[in-house]
């Protein structure tokens, strides 16, 4: 027995060493990590990008990595794909390489200015190139609808709407049925930035703690009663969707997918709820980047060049969920579920009432710390019911901290700051 | 040994019933001993064949409805499975082979020396686990990239020899502690040098023991991550390759990945289950 065991053990360790060589452009992506996803994206969408080796990380990890690579001068990655906000830190250190040409053959291609403008980070040159985006909606199961207010038009939902629909929903079920992502690797902290202080204050920053906040948090307090607490464990919404631990959701686009697209004949997509300041949302945009001193920069272009045709940007949206980049109409024969969401999110970008909420620039790596800003707000106000003064008051000065340290100025839908963006 | 003749004798002394009434308890007992491991197994089993919707069904019939096959092919057919499964068992390997052959010495050391500073090494030892990896993860990517280690198998078991190592030092000590200081003397004064004496008196005494470290670190290497995706790129673990995805997949491929994972082990500790039953007690000849 200890022969065998000492034999395998060998004989692993020999195999792993005898690995192929590898001769490949390395393609980072903090993006479409899930298996199903990065299949489709080695199958089918880098079909024609020569040899690509595509790998997954996670957030955490990808900063370590693109700042150790950088440190030791030494590189592997020939590509990043990356959120709009795990970029910009990589931007501020000056370690991606400007990438004008692309954009200005993009640009001819049919790709907006105002997308491609994103992707500078607020400096001279292109940093990436706009990749992909999304945003976020609310998604229901049809037999919800019954519990919907009379006269209510699901499309142009208030938050008093949706407290009331919450309220039937729990009294006829004995359940609270509306959930939201507030688990570990939850997004809620992009409903915070991007839905719920955009529609309550008109603000993101500037507003933090304002008058209007506090009405809002009270609001909030009111809506998490017919909120199922459960909604901490929730990291993706198309789980409970699917398995009917809850009957109305809100998330990411991509996060719904699944569920909708296996069952599209079940639920109705429609636009995040509207507070008393209009109907905030946020879209999310995906770059792509070539690091400096990357070791294959010709394979790296290929790539994006091919990502970004139109018949890529296609099927990238039909198979997960992603919306192009470039200003193409998307074809009626989609994934049904797809066209579900994409018509909430062509709905809430159409909506008299939309506030829009940028993705937040300039933080560089303090993106982490703003959305704890808010996390923490809403932990110490809504789950452990804190006073919404104080705990506004002293996140306020957290928050007037974190903008002063990363000089970051005021975004929209904040008005223009000169220097740091202030906390009224 | 004594159970067959203490119930022998107690048949012959007692009613009838009470033995078979015994015998029942014991079968029982062991029907809810497995039923406690291999249940589990079966949900997660059931949930990986079921399909997309299958994980939802409610209520659970308890049979598996609708098999399909498609997680388990979708994960095998992934580009680069093999080769990640090869180089998790390469850097587990390295990790056993290096934490017993620098751990159980160092262990050897602490339970049969007197030397000074023998408590703070002890303490020392286990610091290498009170930095969070997290942080050291940067300064350690750059040397190791300097080094020529990065995006190699050595390097991932290098780092979780340095994760396993305490561990060894310490379980092996304990072992050591536990073999009679007398056997080895009687050994050498039947004319053993020291050397002698550790590998054909100490060693097999304390097989089991180390067996059981190997055990340990291999369950350490083959689930650490973030070291593992940190320090490679194309070269990566199961674990850092598939694995960490799963969390963010549907459910049936959550359980689809569960079941892969719950296969090795269970392999590798069907392979050294005679030494480990050793250190509980249990004799299985």
């Amino acid at each position: 027995m200890k022969h065998i065991v000492s034999l395998t053990i060998l004989a692993s360790t020999v195999l792993a060493f005898a690995s192929p060589v590898f001769a490949q452009t390395v393609f980072v992506s903090t993006q479409l990590r899930p298996i199903e996803e990065a299949t489709v994206v080695r199958q089918d969408l880098l079909k024609d990008a020569g040899k690509v080796d595509y790998v997954v990380e996670e957030p955490p990890q990808f900063a370590v990595r693109m700042e150790a690579e950088a440190q030791a001068g030494k590189h592997t990655v020939s590509l990043v794909g990356a959120l709009h906000g795990e970029l910009s830190p990589l931007a501020d250190k000056g370690q991606l390489e400007p990438l004008d040409e692309l954009a200005k053959k993009l640009a001819a291609g049919g790709m907006p200015q105002s997308v491609l403008d994103l992707g500078k980070l607020g400096k001279p040159t292109q940093q990436y190139i706009p990749w992909m985006q999304a945003t976020y909606v609310m998604a229901a199961k049809k037999e919800a609808l019954q519990y919907l207010p009379k006269g209510v038009d699901i499309n142009a939902l208030t938050y008093d709407q949706l407290i009331e629909w919450g309220k039937n929903m729990q009294a006829a079920t004995g359940q609270p049925q509306i959930g939201f992502p507030a688990g570990p690797k939850g997004l809620m902290a992009r409903y915070f930035q991007g839905y719920f202080y955009p529609s309550f204050t008109g603000g993101v920053v500037r507003t933090f703690k304002n008058a209007d906040a506090a009405a809002g948090w009270e609001k909030l307090k009111a809506l998490w009663a017919y909120v199922t607490p459960n909604s901490t464990n929730y990291d993706f919404m198309q789980e409970p969707l699917a398995s009917g631990e809850v009957m109305v959701a809100w998330d990411h686009v991509a996060r719904l997918k699944n569920a909708i697209s296996a069952a599209p004949d079940d639920y109705v997509v429609f636009p995040a709820p509207a507070g008393p300041k209009g109907r905030g949302y946020m879209p999310v945009l995906a770059g792509l980047a070539i690091p400096k001193g990357a070791p294959d920069t010709a394979g790296a272009t290929k790539v994006i060049e091919t990502l970004t045709t139109e018949k890529t940007q296609l099927l990238t949206a039909s198979k997960v969920g992603f919306f192009p980049t470039l200003n193409v109409q998307l074809p009626p024969d989609l994934d049904k579920g797809v066209a579900l969401l994409a018509g909430a999110v062509t709905k809430t970008q159409g909506s008299k009432d939309a506030v829009i909420s940028l993705l937040p620039v300039g933080l560089g790596d303090k993106g982490g710390e703003f959305n704890k800003v808010y996390m923490d707000a809403f932990q110490r106000i809504v789950l452990q019911n804190e006073p919404v003064a104080d705990v506004l008051a002293k996140q306020g000065a957290t928050m007037a901290k974190l903008m002063t340290d990363a000089k970051a100025p005021c975004w929209a839908p904040d008005a223009k700051s000169d220097g740091a963006c202030p906390v009224q | 040994m004594s159970t067959e003749t203490m119930s022998a004798t107690e048949t012959a002394s007692r009613p009838a019933s009470f033995a078979s009434s015994r015998r029942w308890l014991l079968w029982s007992g062991i029907a809810a001993l497995c039923a406690w491991v291999l249940v589990p197994i079966y949900l997660v089993a059931l949930g990986a064949l079921g399909g997309r919707q299958g994980v939802y069904i409610w209520p659970k019939t308890g049979l598996p409805t609708g098999i399909s096959l498609e997680p388990f092919i979708l994960f095998l057919k992934t580009e680069g499975v093999v080769q990640s499964f090869l180089n998790s068992l390469g850097a587990a390997g390295i990790t056993v082979a290096l934490s017993i052959l620098l751990g159980a010495p160092a262990g050897y050391a602490l339970a049969r020396y007197d030397f000074r500073g023998k408590d703070s090494y002890r303490l020392l030892v286990l610091l290498t686990r009170a930095f969070p990896l997290a942080i050291l993860a940067l300064p350690l990517t750059v040397s190791f990239i300097r080094l020529g280690l990065y995006d190699t198998i050595i390097g991932v078991g290098l780092i979780h020899t340095v994760l396993a190592l305490p561990f060894a030092a310490l379980v092996t000590q304990g072992i050591f502690l536990g073999v009679p200081k007398e056997l080895e003397e009687a050994a050498w004064v039947f004319g053993c040098t020291r050397v002698q004496a550790f590998f054909k008196v100490v060693a097999p005494l304390a097989l089991p023991g180390i067996v059981a470290t190997a055990v340990f670190a291999f369950v350490i290497s083959w689930n650490e991550v973030f070291a593992a995706s940190v320090l490679t790129v194309r070269n990566r673990t199961l674990t850092a390759y598939l694995l960490t995805v799963l969390s963010e997949s549907p459910m049936h491929y959550r359980f689809a990945g569960g079941l892969m994972l719950i296969l090795p082990s269970v392999v590798f500790i069907f392979a050294v289950r005679r030494y480990l039953f050793a250190i509980w007690g249990i004799s299985s000849k």
